[in-house]
């Protein structure tokens, strides 16, 4: 993936404390132009400090970071007429109405497109006129998405922007990130859910305690990934189990459940149509399962009993396999 | 089935009854929540009454210095601001109190009222509570009938306090019990008007402003037919307002009066719980107004999020200051008149042997104190953008940190120096008005004597920046302290004799007293430099620091 081209943003060795809390702690990734990076970790993890250093909202107490090629920090004016940021918790002035909100920051920005302005509120189901305060979370948060996407900018800075949003709106999202892509922006897209960065991620980075410990393209990470699968079968299963990759195998009459690594499902396939499958239901990993896995704990935040209720709408059904 | 089930419930409940199940433990749960607010409400009433009841002793200690003031009360001016004026031919300490004060009371007891029904029904539906609240055994109307109860609960505390006040001070026990009842059904009759509007409305803001302009116009109402006659006019009786005043305590001592407030609440309480059946919880029976879809291009500019951001809170101070200063002005004449018979303690305060000129000065002063209390809560308003995450959304555009407090701080500085100018004018235009003979120059002294105060303000504005930009937790403290010593000792100071390092603390005691004492140049230029460094500063340390929005 390493071109010869500049990153859009590049940050190594990067460190921020408050007070003493460490919240950066030597972060290191990059964002190569025109992709779609996911910036994967449990709540806490630093994402938000992480995205607000980017932005010259905080001043990093060591390392080096570049957003287009500049400081963040002392050029903050130049470098915001190319990037929009959208944070995770929205407040919006509550006297101005969502369309005077969109106007006000796309206006502050620089240029922007008035026809995506029109048709992305459309899109959205936005009701413009509505004032600030009426709004649910939902519809702040499509305020901010709205403000930031028509905008002409080429890097998107968005800190968990679905959080509020239906699942409807999240299609609506997805296909709208996708065209921004098309048009040569790069994103930076900030979640706590694997699954909602997943679908649109060209590359993954998973911070963790103020460090990234994961960083690749969804194939790269296939080795951490690992599927539960519940399978009926005309034949007992009981076999599977010899298989690499296979774990926590358990049969209940004719339903068998056992989770398998990602990178070893091809070689599983054979042997299951072999047995004669009669339904079989795949549930990817939530990230509090991958981090369980990997890193023994989530977070300090999260517990294993916190990651079964995720908050996406698709989200698979969860599962414990703590040992 | 279904009729084994109807049978099931009526004897547990009568349908009548099942709408107000769990009033009582949502009446606990809200005095639980309200246990300092409405205690501080009832106690601050309470202490005011008292102090209002034992003050007039003080001031006047004979019939013949009690005479002398109630030209304040007494001529028309005097009932347009404090109500018809009964007994002012002949004052008593008793009289003086019904006729001078109580009506400050009716309007914190109708302004309590109405804040305390909103907040525990149509706040809480906003937020989202209720629907918390109503997913329990609880019956429908049992918020509003749980949050009128503490209204007259509170209304009922305060009339105690301020009926033990009033006999404290030696007053009459049939007038005193009037004064206390008059409170008591004026937030009666306003609580069941906040049961009405917090139906209409679908925001509390709403709710409570539409309660507060309906209690705005009584006020004004009750203001032209008070001035109308002693004693009121026939307008008086449109004005909700007035009633309480024309049991006449002290002097004519009739209770009826009372029975339109009281019905009334309870006439705008009923109203307010068929209202409610006609509707969802969480609208409104008012559709919500829609704005505008797209911006006025000036809103896109840093000026433009700036004013917009700080307008409300602008305006509605300088509204309340210049009313206050319409108020003041139209006062000169009475001052003067007054002025010969005067305590000694006024015209010390009033620093001067012109009673006009110190009469001026020390009005300004006054007004631009609340100026700057004005300027000190919109930085608190600046300080809030930043906490809740509005400041970081406006800095990530490419206005930039130093445009962003630069833009906000002009607007706050042009808003409080509007005010000044405002105040002046207006002062100035009621004092010429209302005298009866021209004086020389007196709209260009009230003129110059409000807009000389601006230096101090801006010093003050000055000192919270720099603290602003450098140590945001101490930032809105400061300034509160700033105003509070400015307030205190431009009030007390010269009758304290304090020392002069205590003194030095008020910012606007460094200004001359114009138009009593010329003005000097020295202190304009250093409260100028002060504010103007603060500013600097201030954006400096913004500048360096980290924006929180924690």
């Amino acid at each position: 993936m390493m071109s010869g081209t500049t990153p859009v943003i590049f940050t190594h060795d990067l460190m921020k404390s408050f007070g003493r809390v460490q919240a950066l702690d030597g972060l290191n990734f990059n964002v190569e132009a025109g992709e779609i990076h996911g910036f994967l970790g449990p709540n806490g993890a630093g994402k938000s400090t992480t995205i607000r250093i980017l932005l010259g909202l905080l001043r990093s107490d060591g390392g080096t970071v570049k957003v287009c090629g500049q400081d963040p920090w002392r050029d903050a004016v130049s470098l915001h007429k190319r990037l929009a940021y959208v944070p995770g918790d929205v407040e919006l002035w509550p006297n101005l109405t969502g369309g005077e909100t969109i106007d006000m920051m796309l206006q502050l920005r620089g240029q922007y497109n008035q026809r995506r302005r029109d048709t992305l509120i459309e899109r959205f189901d936005l009701d413009p006129r509505k004032k600030n305060r009426t709004y649910s979370k939902g519809n702040r948060q499509k305020v901010a998405l709205v403000a930031a996407l028509a905008s002409h900018v080429d890097l998107l800075l968005l800190d968990e922007p679905t959080a509020g949003l239906d699942p409807l709106m999240e299609v609506v999202f997805q296909e709208v990130i996708r065209e921004e892509q098309r048009e040569g922006r790069s994103v930076l897209l900030s979640s706590h859910i694997l699954a909602q960065v997943e679908a649109l991620s060209d590359q993954i980075s998973i911070i963790r305690h103020g460090k990234i410990v994961e960083s690749g393209t969804l194939s790269d990470l296939r080795h951490m990934t690992r599927t539960t699968v519940v399978v009926e079968t005309d034949h007992p299963a009981d076999s599977l189990a010899t298989l690499p990759g296979v774990h926590n195998l358990r049969v209940e009459v004719s339903k068998t459940t056992f989770d398998v690594d990602g990178d070893t499902v091809p070689h599983l396939m054979p042997k299951l149509t072999s047995l004669g499958v009669r339904s079989l239901v795949a549930h990817p990993p939530t990230l509090e399962q991958l981090l369980m896995r990997h890193y023994g704990t989530a977070t300090d935040g999260i517990t294993a009993a916190g990651a079964g209720t995720s908050p996406s709408g698709n989200a698979p059904e969860q599962r414990q396999d703590t040992p | 089935m279904s009729s084994t089930l109807t049978t099931q419930r009526t004897t547990e409940h009568s349908p009548a009854q099942a709408t107000l199940t769990g009033t009582g433990r949502l009446l606990r749960t809200m005095i639980r929540r309200d246990r300092v607010r409405t205690t501080a409400w009832v106690v601050g009433l309470g202490l005011l009454g008292f102090y209002f009841a034992h003050a007039i002793q003080v001031i006047a200690e004979d019939t013949s210095e009690l005479v002398s003031l109630t030209v304040m009360f007494a001529d028309p001016v005097g009932r347009m601001m404090v109500g018809p004026g009964y007994g002012m031919d002949a004052p008593t300490h008793e009289r003086f109190f019904a006729a001078g004060y109580v009506l400050f009371l009716y309007l914190l007891c109708a302004l309590m009222s109405i804040f305390t029904v909103v907040r525990h029904t149509r706040a809480d539906e906003q937020a989202g509570r209720s629907d918390l609240v109503r997913a329990t055994v609880v019956g429908r109307h049992a918020p509003l009938t749980a949050a009128l109860i503490l209204t007259v609960l509170a209304n009922l505390a305060v009339g105690v306090l301020v009926f033990g006040g009033a006999v404290s001070a030696g007053y009459a026990f049939t007038g005193s019990m009037l004064v206390a009842a008059g409170g008591v059904a004026t937030g009666v009759f306003f609580g069941g008007l906040g049961a009405v509007t917090a139906q209409l409305a679908s925001s509390s803001r709403s709710a409570s402003g539409f309660a507060g302009a309906v209690l705005g116009l009584a006020y004004v109402v009750r203001m032209a037919g008070d001035m109308a006659a002693p004693g009121g006019s026939s307008l008086s009786w449109f004005s909700p307002l007035a009633w309480a005043q024309q049991t006449a305590p002290y002097v004519v001592d009739r209770a009826w009066p009372l029975l339109p407030l009281v019905g009334g609440g309870v006439l705008l309480a009923a109203c307010g719980f068929v209202l409610s059946t006609r509707r969802d919880v969480g609208s409104g029976i008012l559709p919500t107004r829609l704005g505008r879809s797209s911006a006025h291009s000036f809103l896109g500019t840093p000026w433009g999020m700036a004013y917009r951001t700080l307008r409300g809170g602008l305006r509605g101070w300088g509204i309340a200051l210049v009313l206050t200063a319409a108020m003041y002005g139209s006062f000169t004449q009475t001052m003067v008149d007054a002025g010969d018979d005067l305590p000694a303690e006024f015209s010390q305060i009033f620093a001067g042997q012109d009673m006009i000129a110190g009469y001026v000065a020390y009005m300004s002063l006054f007004l631009a104190v609340f100026v700057a209390a004005a300027g000190v809560n919109a930085m608190g308003h600046l300080r809030g953008e930043e906490l809740s995450g509005r400041a970081e959304l406006g800095v990530s555009t490419s206005m930039g940190r130093g445009m962003w407090l630069v833009a906000h701080l002009c607007v706050i500085v042009a808003g409080v120096f509007s005010m000044l100018v405002m105040i002046g004018l207006v002062m100035a235009a009621t004092a010429v008005a209302t005298m009866a003979t021209p004086v020389d120059g007196l709209f260009t002294d009230a003129m110059v004597a409000s807009v000389h105060q601006f230096p101090a303000v801006l010093a003050v504005l000055g000192v919270v920046a720099a603290f602003f930009g450098w140590l945001p937790r101490f930032a809105m403290p400061i300034g509160w302290l700033l105003v509070g010593c400015a307030g205190a000792l431009s009030a007390f100071g010269p009758l304290l004799e304090l020392p002069d390092a205590v003194l030095s603390l008020n910012v606007f005691g460094h200004l001359a007293g114009f138009p009593v004492e010329d003005i000097t140049g020295t202190p304009v230029v250093a409260l100028t430099a002060v504010g103007t460094l603060g500013i600097v500063l201030g954006l400096a340390g913004w500048r360096q620091r980290d924006i929180h929005n924690v």
